[in-house]
C-alpha cells in the first residue's frame, strides 16, 4: 500500500513539474518573441519592456492568438501586414543596398581621388 | 578635364535612380494592407445592443477611436460634434476603457457617435491602431485617410 502511495506521489510530482515546465516554456517563448517586436509609441523599446497602452494591448492580442493555436511565424507575418516591417526588430534580409551604399560611395570617391593624383 | 567629370555624373545618376526606386518602394510598403475588420460589423452597440448594418451607413463615414482616459480625445471632441451635426455618421470605438468612466464621459461631453462599440483591443489591433485618438475616413468601404492623434479643423474641413 505504501509503495502504491509513493508511486502515486511520484507520478503526481512528475506530471506537475511537466505541466509547470510546459507552461514556463510557453511564457518564455512568448517573452522572447515580445523582445523582437518594436513598440511603435516609444520606438527604441520592444513591447516586452514598454508599458504603453499600445504595447500592453499588442501583448494581449498576441497572447490570445498564441493560445488559440496560431504559431509565432504566422502571428509575425500578420503583424508585419498590419503595421509594416518597422514593427519587427528583425527585418527581412532585402536591405543589402542600404548597408553597402556607403561603401559604394567611398569606393567611388577613392577612385576619383586616385585618378586625380595619377594625373598629377 | 571632361573625362573626369563623367564619372561623378554617372555616379550621381545611379544614386538618383536608386533613391527614386527606394522612395517609391517605401511608399508602397507604407500602404499597409489594412482593411475594415469584420469585427466592426459584428460588435454590438453599447446602448441599443444592435450590430451595425452596412445598409445604415452612407457612402462616406468616419471611424473614431477614443477613450475617457485620453486627453487629446477631449480636444477633438467638438470637431466630432460638428461632423455629426452635418449628418456624417461616426462609429465610435471605445478603446480599453472602464465602463463607468466611459458612460460618465459621454454624458458629460455629449455623444457624437452613430454607433458605439466597446473594444477590448481586438478591433484596434486589426486596424493597426498605435494610440488614441485615431480617426479613419472611409469611403466606399475603403480607408481613404487615417489621422493619428487628435483631429484638427483642417482635417475635416473638406467634409463639412
Amino acid at each position: 500500500m505504501k509503495i502504491l502511495k509513493s508511486i502515486y506521489n511520484l507520478f503526481f510530482v512528475i506530471f506537475f513539474s511537466l505541466f509547470i515546465n510546459i507552461a514556463l516554456a510557453n511564457i518564455n517563448q512568448l517573452n522572447d518573441y515580445y523582445k523582437t517586436i518594436r513598440c511603435l509609441v516609444c520606438e527604441g523599446q520592444s513591447i516586452q519592456e514598454s508599458d504603453t497602452e499600445f504595447a500592453i494591448n499588442l501583448k494581449e492580442q498576441i497572447q490570445k492568438k498564441y493560445d488559440s493555436g496560431m504559431d509565432l511565424k504566422t502571428i509575425n507575418q500578420e503583424l508585419i501586414n498590419i503595421y509594416g516591417e518597422e514593427i519587427s526588430f528583425n527585418p527581412s534580409n532585402n536591405h543589402f543596398i542600404l548597408w553597402f551604399l556607403p561603401l559604394l560611395i567611398l569606393l567611388i570617391i577613392f577612385f576619383l581621388v586616385r585618378n586625380k593624383y595619377r594625373k598629377n | 578635364m571632361r573625362k573626369s567629370l563623367i564619372l561623378p555624373f554617372v555616379g550621381l545618376a545611379i544614386l538618383a535612380i536608386f533613391t527614386y526606386f527606394f522612395i517609391n518602394k517605401g511608399e508602397k510598403d507604407n500602404k499597409k494592407n489594412i482593411t475594415l475588420p469584420s469585427l466592426l460589423f459584428e460588435s454590438e452597440d453599447f446602448y441599443d445592443k444592435k450590430t451595425l448594418n452596412q445598409k445604415d451607413l452612407d457612402k462616406f463615414y468616419v471611424v473614431n477611436f477614443f477613450a475617457s482616459w485620453c486627453k487629446p480625445c477631449l480636444a477633438e471632441h467638438p470637431l466630432l460634434m460638428e461632423l455629426q451635426s452635418k449628418g456624417i455618421k461616426i462609429i465610435g470605438i471605445n478603446f480599453r476603457d472602464d465602463e463607468e468612466n466611459f458612460v460618465q464621459w459621454i454624458n458629460e461631453h455629449g455623444n457624437p457617435f452613430f454607433h458605439i462599440i466597446r473594444d477590448d483591443g481586438s478591433i484596434a489591433y486589426e486596424m493597426g491602431l498605435i494610440g488614441v485618438p485615431e480617426t479613419f475616413f472611409i469611403e466606399d468601404s475603403e480607408i481613404q485617410k487615417k489621422v493619428q492623434g487628435p483631429l484638427f479643423y483642417e482635417d475635416i474641413e473638406k467634409y463639412l
